[in-house]
């Protein structure tokens, strides 16, 4: 598998790091009545049947957070972008 | 204070000891050499400063900085990208940490300065076979069609980080290692480089 990071173009996949799902939201509430969406933010997960979006570190490279959107099915990769808007 | 307090010494003082090695015969294909005494600096821009440093460093130093992974050529100082909104810049007439004084007085409020000349070790490795023995532990393509003149890289050689970038077309690569990883470094390069035969030479 290779990413084709925005910054350095394509790379081997050993140089990144995978941290995991780009869709979900951290809550923002600490109040004991947001407890249930923090469990979601937490350990639940969707295992779609197709495309999904992830977060990946190119950590050995330079350094940017990405949005990794690839076909679990078939690893295709289908979108690189930076995480953040504004590099 | 009118002397230096630390005397600067290579990484590699003692360890790259200029001879011919590897492969007895023939020329020697893969050429070795530590370029000491550079000024090297990190710069990182600072928010919403892009343009502003863009055109304070072509008016100070006469380049463009690149907004990939490329190096920019200067007559005093050259600028390797190696993030969004981070570059390298290496000099050799701005010594030592004279280079991050200068980028820091010339980028004020532009970008955050560091110096790194006592943090990395650079070599320059040339010669018809330095890319067989660069690929060798480096997962990034060479080859000119996919790494022509002007092209650098962050990447990793044999797991150790590097910074690398080509500096003319004749096969000639810079390479800046982490200080403390010099010596692993140069084991791995000189195994990778045997079977070729190599010629280190003296302090560029």
């Amino acid at each position: 598998m290779r990413i084709r990071c925005p910054y350095c173009g394509e790379r081997a996949l050993e140089e990144f790091t995978y941290r995991g799902d780009a869709t979900v939201t951290r809550p923002g509430s600490l109040e004991p009545q947001a407890t249930g969406a923090w469990v979601d933010y937490v350990y639940l997960r969707d295992n779609p049947d197709g495309h999904h979006r992830e977060h990946w570190h190119h950590s050995a490279g330079c350094h940017a957070w990405l949005v990794v959107t690839r076909d679990m099915r078939t690893h295709e990769i289908l979108a690189v972008e930076f995480a953040r808007k504004e590099p | 204070m009118s002397k230096r307090p630390l005397h600067a010494l290579s990484a590699l003082a003692g360890i790259a000891v200029p001879g011919r090695f590897g492969k007895p015969d023939g020329e020697p294909s893969v050429m070795i050499g530590e370029l000491s005494g550079l000024g090297l600096a990190t710069v990182a821009s600072r928010q919403g400063q892009d343009a502003a440093l863009k055109s304070a460093v072509l008016q100070a130093y006469g380049v463009q900085l690149p907004e990939s992974s490329r190096v920019a050529q200067g007559s005093a100082v050259s600028f390797i990208g190696y993030g969004p909104g981070q570059w390298l810049a290496v000099s050799e007439s701005l010594a030592h940490e004279a280079l991050a004084g200068d980028l820091s007085q010339r980028l004020a409020g532009l970008a955050s300065i560091s110096d790194q000349s006592g943090g990395r070790t650079v070599l320059r490795v040339s010669g018809p076979r330095a890319r067989d023995v660069l690929a060798k532990g480096l997962p990034v393509d060479l080859d000119p069609r996919a790494f022509p003149l002007g092209s650098a890289a962050a990447s990793v050689i044999g797991h150790m980080g590097v910074q690398l970038w080509q500096v003319d077309d004749t096969r000639t690569y810079d390479i800046a290692v982490f200080r403390s990883l010099s010596q692993s470094f140069w084991r791995w390069l000189t195994a990778s480089a045997a079977e070729f035969g190599y010629e280190v030479s003296g302090q560029n």
